[in-house]
């Protein structure tokens, strides 16, 4: 198979990933669960896990490193210490369900900086117009619809010269590109463990710049004699048994990316997503969302086919063992932003477990499909 | 077997840090659990060090960022007293 949908779940993953899942289901049990053996390996695990991620993600606290169950437990963990109805909350037009979603929840309708696709500096304009009238600004890193990767640094630079708060959805851009959690100091940075960080479904990350409240409460195998959760992290936000096994397979996915080096792993990606482009835009019978500036575009890219619906292109190249993914991928709005809300896109992703040549074989196979269902 | 120290961190993610720590300034610890009757608020992580280890282990720890709980001498037997070090 040809896979091209690690912007949904990375399925190709490092051999150790699947072997530590196993491993921990055999002989780790649940931390701060007991002293025995089984219960020191299983909070072995978790605090390396915290400890390369926080290597990984630049932060020097492990503690501060919340596992969650996907990046939106993390994003609602998140909205929900620091958004009220009453709080005024700037969106970019980029936004994931998982971000719009519980702010519409909340009743908070959101000032949407919807500017054109790929134009950072226009973004930053109407941040720049838009940002004193607001409490806090969520925006994505990277958009999973489009591979458009927002302004970071400068956003989280104007947010601090404003004093407003910032949560980061880092969803498409962890294991993908680099975050330094310490130059950004957002209160909230959450991203899912199953996508660049190459673990298994089910895991999550939110690294926590700020005191949070906790979405769920329960057991957390610390001061359980009083009713509140523990005051401190990462117990406050962790109730209840942890997904050890999914944890361990993260941490061996996270290790792989420490070792390879994030900044190959990007080359890699950008020649793929370079390789996509020279074979398809040639072809006349797409419509491809592409940037030529490298630091505006991550690896991901979308196009609207002509004269075959998105929907059906997937489905034919899935008949052809070739993975991708159609539709609003979960973000209407930056469907809505773009221009493509109507049709949706036909969405390539790449991973470090996909080569030039896969690509290009893929974009043959593109090509002969639209042209056949033009005839 | 002689007597051994527990020092308290805030929580077992702490503990695990505060051992860290201590195994890179070559100090071997062990992770552990309170005795419930040293704690008000219940299950709280400490890391364990033997006696000649422990001063040592200290000036380590209160040289970090971590915040230092109690400290409990704790006999072969099993018995416990808060201590002031």
């Amino acid at each position: 198979m040809i896979y091209l949908d690690s912007a949904a779940t990375s399925l190709q993953k490092p051999k150790q990933v699947q072997q530590a899942v196993i491993g921990a289901m055999l002989t780790a049990a649940s931390p701060g669960r007991g002293t025995h053996l089984p219960a020191m390996r299983a909070a072995d695990v978790c605090y390396e896990c915290r400890e390369n991620l926080a290597k990984l993600l630049g932060d020097s606290r492990p503690e501060r490193i919340v596992f969650t169950m996907n990046a939106t437990h993390a994003l609602n963990i998140a909205i929900g210490s620091i958004v009220s109805e009453s709080t005024r909350v700037i969106i970019s037009g980029y936004e994931h369900n998982s971000v719009v979603r519980p702010l519409h929840h909340k009743g908070v309708t959101p000032t949407i900086i919807n500017t054109p696709l790929f134009d950072r500096d226009a973004f930053m304009a109407r941040l720049n117009e838009e940002i004193d009238g607001c409490d806090v600004v969520i925006t994505t890193y990277v958009s999973n619809a489009f591979g458009y990767v927002l302004p970071i640094s400068d956003i989280a630079k104007l947010c601090h010269e404003r004093g407003k708060r910032l949560i980061i959805d880092a969803s498409q851009a962890a294991g993908v590109l680099d975050i330094n959690a310490k130059e950004l100091q957002a209160d909230f940075i959450a991203m899912p463990g199953h996508k660049g960080l190459l673990g298994p479904q089910g895991t999550g990350v939110l690294i926590c710049g700020s005191d949070a409240t906790p979405l769920m409460y329960g057991g957390s195998g610390s001061q359980s004699a009083q009713l509140d959760m523990p005051e401190y992290l990462p117990d406050r936000l962790e109730a209840g048994t942890h997904n050890v096994s999914g944890i361990a397979g993260l941490n061996e996915g996270v290790k792989y990316l420490l070792q390879n080096g994030i900044s190959e792993i990007e080359q890699h990606e950008r020649k793929c997503l370079e390789a996509f482009h020279e074979a398809m835009s040639g072809f006349g019978n797409a419509k491809l969302f592409y940037s030529e500036e490298r630091q505006a575009q991550s690896s991901v890219i979308s196009i609207v086919p002509k004269g075959v619906t998105s929907e059906l292109l997937a489905e034919r190249l899935g008949a052809h063992d070739i993975a991708i993914r159609s539709g609003l991928h979960c973000a209407p709005l930056a469907h809505e932003t773009v221009g493509t809300f109507g049709t949706g896109t036909a969405r390539f992703s790449f991973s470090p477990f996909v080569s030039v040549q896969d690509v290009l074989a893929a974009t043959a196979v593109v090509c002969e499909i639209i042209s056949t269902s033009q005839k | 077997m002689g007597h051994s120290f527990i020092i308290m961190l805030r929580s077992l993610t702490y503990a695990q840090r505060a051992s860290r720590l201590l195994e890179r300034a070559g100090i071997y610890s062990s992770l552990t659990k309170a005795p419930q009757g040293a704690t008000v608020k219940g299950c709280s992580y400490g890391v364990k060090v033997q006696d000649r280890y422990v001063d040592y282990a200290l000036q380590v720890l209160r040289g970090s960022p971590l915040v230092i709980g109690k400290i409990f001498r704790l006999e072969p037997s099993g018995d416990f007293s808060e201590v002031d070090l």
